[in-house]
């Protein structure tokens, strides 16, 4: 078991009024899952991710990851564990546009204090394997959609983690493009990486093993 | 990492070039101006402070007067003080009489006029920190006709060879005087300056027998102690009363104050051989330097802090891939801190460049190596460090802290804390320059209208040439000669300029006590002196030649003299002008008659309201002043000085004019105007840069409203006004809390002048016009550009 969700409920307060972002949600992921996560705009697809990214916090319910509580921990702890172990894809891809698609990858390396040696060398692993070797000095302007998307799941996955959470990540992407990078990320997944994706195409999800669907922060049986 | 770290900063810079120009530039000008302030302030700071003894030597100001209560004070005294002091006071080891005076010096057949001449007892050396090269500091001066040159004089006379042991003919009575030393040149931060020191004793004076009166010279005494002058300054006044009864002289107090040497140059209103500088000018400079760096920081912080919100995205992308709170933190910090190190090292560049500049405006001489100062070097690093924590602030403090999901949607934005903050920097920056601008505004004003008053006596085309016993001889002469030439219209000898008379007598009716004598100025003038200086006379006549002569018998006993009085002096006896003429007076041992009343004029600075004055003839004088037509300027220069060689060959032709004597009076206010003038300038500059960049800003972070605006149907002119009456208001409420300030203080630099200007309303409503306007164009640039967008484009983007 990679992390299990246990009656997670988190809620905004607007107007006198609470409104329920994720009510009673019950998950488990195992590792070397793909699961898609699907649901209508504001069914609270993203936040589910986020709280399992630990980028957002929850009101109420356990959160395991790893054999740790998180609900438990310091604000410190769990950023060292999503550090660790967590990659994130963006459907607005977020790259640093400062920086070229080398330094672009190298930057989680950086925070990580690895060695210059090691980076160069994980770096030219990585764009090797993406094929974007000729591309390592150009900046995200200057990629199409599909490569800096590329750009943005290789910069998640430099660091090896455990669990990629992709949001929408072929949301800004032609059918094409789109194609390419599902097909990624299932070769990824059969090389042992667990993913969690938010998806609005039913085809896409087809490439996960497992869906869930979400309707007004609820879990949706099917 | 911090390879990574500076190439994303140099990336951003380089993203947005002109906003990253404005931020350094605004920076650098800031920090310019405030190191050339700095360099001018240490400058005057440092005054003397070389002199070893400098706080046991004390400089004696001369008080008399009727009583104790109505005085008169003087940075000259007579030659008696000295010699009167070491015999009588323990506390005063030694002292020194010094006097300067324009001297012709002549080597062989070459003859040059030199002002920096000045004669000094033999104590000088021992006193003074004035290193000799070569001469021994106790022989060099101690006795008549030896002379001590400085060290470019003697390259200027002598080139390469040695100089002791040769003679200079000194005067126009072309004395010799042995050369017996070589002194370094004077530091230029020293009140005493000279390339020329004569002994004391040569001077006629030392050897008659001392007096106090004819005050001409100035004494310098060496105390003992420098807590002496507590213990001696009180014994001086019962000793004086002693001597003054001693001397039989009716009713004079005189007292000797003591003004220690350190303080002279910026506490004492007595210049010193060099010109003094008010302590005031020296805190308003100071002032407005720190202004300016406070308002080029305000600027960089402001547009740094704005900046910063642009990578928002970047600090919420670095989080997500790991990045602890503190190394976005110290990432931010060191980006700031790089930049700020190089604005700094930048405007020390741009210092050293300016400072030739900078000191021909003031009319200084700084020297670049003052910016070593160790006070100096540590103030840069107080800047760096604190410049570079608060404009990396935000983004380091706020930003870093953000929650990553918050900062990637961008939902930050414009909180209403950061608005109001920023608004307050804008406001702040406005008032210091409204009121720079109002302050700067009053000070020209004030300095056009000393300039342009009517002083009552008429300063165009006046030359002054040199006097001498040679010239006097052949007086009558040059007269007849140089009037001949149709563009000279007057020639006269006088004892002084009317632009500055300093002599002082007492003056009473001979049908009046000598006790209801009143104090006056006074000046030895000829028949030619009201025509020359276009003085009016309201009442009698004008001298003429019999009048000159009647006073030129060499012995008062025979002397018959003429006055001439001006206004305050006739109502100070309480006569009308008819009734005046033709009364017998006294002026100190003079004795003669009233003959004419002359309109006022200014004959002291504009500090000081006209005072009664006695104008006499005495034959002799100090100047030749020539009144010109001004017609053919060059032509009647040419002549004059053809005469010049003819009639006065010993001399070297040199003429000023009495225009620029004038302006003599107001060095430090016309520096303090100069100053002011283009610093505010400058604050306006950074004002609006800092308007600039945080309009550039504000505006960008509402393209999405423009853009909805625009779509809903908003045209450009509504969006331009929107956008701008945020700015307008800021700067309105600047110019509200300025306005008082400025008047307030305007109000009492004008205290300062007898004669002045009122502060007029239209100079704040020209100032806040002028704001209104300059903010209105500064917006503008971005506001129009925003309003002028595709809303498609700017709706797009989120």
């Amino acid at each position: 078991m990679l992390l299990q969700l246990n009656n997670i409920f988190k809620w905004v307060n607007a107007g006198g009024q609470r409104t329920f972002l994720l009510k009673d949600i019950n998950l488990t992921v195992k590792e070397g899952e793909f699961i898609s996560i699907m649901g209508p705009s504001g069914s609270g697809k993203t936040t589910l991710l986020n709280v399992i990214g630990m980028l957002d916090g929850f009101n109420e319910g356990e959160y395991h990851f790893m054999d740790e509580s998180v609900h438990q921990l310091k604000e410190k702890h769990r950023a060292n564990l999503y550090k660790e172990y967590i990659g994130f894809v963006f459907q607005a891809y977020h790259l640093i546009d400062e920086l070229t698609v080398y330094e672009n990858i190298e930057t989680p390396l950086l925070y990580k204090k690895f060695k210059s040696a090691e980076r160069k060398a994980l770096v030219a692993d990585m764009l090797d394997r993406f094929n974007i070797v000729g591309k390592k000095d150009l900046f995200p302007e200057q990629l199409s959609g599909g490569q800096q998307q590329l750009v943005g799941i290789a910069r998640a996955l430099i660091s090896k983690p455990k669990l990629i959470l992709a949001d929408e990540p072929t949301g800004n992407l032609n059918s094409k493009q789109g194609e390419e990078i599902m097909e990624l990320f299932k070769q990824l997944n059969e090389e042992g990486v667990t993913i969690l994706q938010v998806t609005h195409s039913e085809k896409n999800a087809a490439y996960g093993s497992r869906i869930i669907e979400l309707l007004d922060g609820r879990k949706v049986s099917l | 990492m911090i390879k990574n770290y500076l190439k994303i900063a140099f990336r951003n810079l380089w993203k947005n070039k002109t906003v990253s120009a404005i931020h350094i530039i605004g920076l650098v000008t800031g920090i310019t101006c405030c190191l050339l302030m700095i360099l001018y302030i240490q400058h005057e700071l440092s005054y003397d402070k070389f002199q070893e003894n400098g706080d046991r030597i004390v400089r004696a100001i001369m008080a008399y007067g009727r009583t104790k209560d109505d005085v008169k004070k003087g940075n000259f005294t007579g030659t008696k003080v000295l010699t009167a002091m070491k015999s009588n006071f323990p506390e005063v080891e030694d002292g020194v009489r010094m006097y300067q005076e324009p001297t012709l010096v002549k080597k062989g057949e070459h003859a040059f006029n030199e002002t920096r001449f000045l004669y000094a007892d033999s104590a000088f050396f021992k006193m003074f920190s004035f290193p000799l090269l070569k001469g021994s500091a106790t022989e060099a001066l101690n006795a008549p006709y030896k002379i001590v040159l400085s060290f470019t004089t003697a390259k200027k006379y002598f080139g390469d060879k040695d100089p002791i042991g040769q003679t200079l003919r000194i005067g126009a009575g072309e004395k010799d005087y042995l050369i017996t030393g070589i002194a370094a040149d004077c530091p230029v931060n020293s009140q005493i300056q000279f390339d020329f020191l004569a002994s004391f004793a040569s001077r006629q004076a030392a050897r008659t027998e001392p007096i106090y009166w004819s005050a001409n010279y100035t004494t310098y005494l060496l105390l003992r102690s420098p807590g002496s002058i507590h213990s001696l300054q009180p014994k001086i006044a019962p000793f004086m009363a002693g001597e003054m009864a001693a001397e039989g002289e009716r009713d004079i107090y005189v007292n000797y104050e003591l003004e220690p040497y350190n303080q002279i140059h910026l506490h004492s209103p007595y210049d010193s051989f060099e010109p003094n500088t008010n302590i005031k000018y020296l805190y308003i400079s100071g002032c407005v330097a720190l202004l300016i760096l406070v308002i080029a920081c305000f600027t960089y912080v402001n547009i740094s802090t704005a900046r910063s919100l642009e990578r928002a995205r970047e600090v919420g992308m670095r989080k997500v891939t790991g990045a602890y709170r503190n190394q976005i933190f110290w990432q931010f910090i060191g980006e700031s801190a790089l930049l700020t190190a190089f604005a700094i090292v930048l405007s020390i560049g741009i210092t050293l460049l300016l400072l030739p500049a900078f000191n021909d405006l003031i009319g200084k001489s700084l020297s670049p190596s003052g910016i070593l100062h160790p006070g100096i070097l540590s103030g840069m690093l107080v800047i760096l460090v604190s410049i570079s924590f608060l404009a990396g602030s935000y983004p380091a403090f706020v930003l870093s802290g953000f929650k990553s999901v918050k900062v990637l949607k961008g939902a930050f934005h414009r909180s209403a804390a950061g608005t109001w903050f920023k608004g307050s920097l804008i406001v702040f920056q406005f008032v210091i320059s409204t009121f720079l601008i109002i302050a700067t505004m009053v000070m020209q004003s004030q300095l056009h209208y000393i300039r342009n008053k009517k002083l009552g006596y008429d300063r165009d085309h006046v030359l002054v040439l040199p006097m001498d016993n040679k010239i006097k001889d052949k007086l009558d002469f040059i007269k007849k000669e140089w009037k001949q030439n149709p563009n000279i219209l007057a020639v006269s000898m006088a004892g002084e300029l009317p632009t500055h008379i300093r002599g002082g007598y007492s003056l009473w009716g001979n049908t009046t006590p000598y006790e209801q004598s009143i104090m006056v100025g006074g000046n030895v003038i000829d028949e030619e002196y009201l025509r020359a200086n276009g003085l009016q006379l309201i009442a009698g006549q004008d001298l003429t030649e019999q009048d000159v002569r009647d006073a030129s018998h060499g012995n008062d006993k025979d002397n018959y003299f003429h006055f001439i009085l001006n206004e305050s002096a006739l109502a100070t006896l309480g006569w009308g002008p008819d009734e005046a003429i033709e009364k017998k007076m006294f002026l100190g041992g003079r004795t003669g008659e009233i003959k004419g009343i002359v309109r006022d004029f200014h004959f002291a600075s504009l500090h000081t309201p006209i005072q009664p004055l006695v104008l006499f003839p005495e034959n002799w004088g100090a100047h030749l002043i020539v009144k010109t037509s001004g017609r053919h300027l060059p032509e009647t220069l040419a002549f004059l000085e053809k005469k010049w060689q003819q009639t006065a060959s010993h001399r070297p032709f040199e003429y000023r004019f009495m225009d620029d004597a004038f302006s003599k009076l107001y060095t430090g206010e016309m520096r303090i105007g100069k100053i002011l003038s283009i610093f505010s300038a400058i604050t306006i500059l950074l004002a609006c840069l800092g308007l600039f960049g945080l309009s550039a800003y504000t505006i960008r972070q509402r393209t999405k409203e423009i853009g909805i605006r625009k779509v809903l149907g908003a045209p450009v002119t509504g969006i331009v006004h929107l956008l701008s009456i945020y700015f307008i208001k800021l700067v309105g409420v600047a110019f509200l809390i300025a306005s008082p300030l400025a008047w307030w203080a305007m109000y009492n630099w004008l205290l300062d002048f007898a004669y002045r200007i009122e502060i007029q309303w239209w100079m704040f409503a020209v100032t806040a016009l002028g704001a209104v306007i300059i903010t209105l164009v500064t917006v503008s640039f971005q506001s129009v550009k925003a309003a002028l967008l595709n809303p498609v484009k700017t709706l797009k983007t989120d």
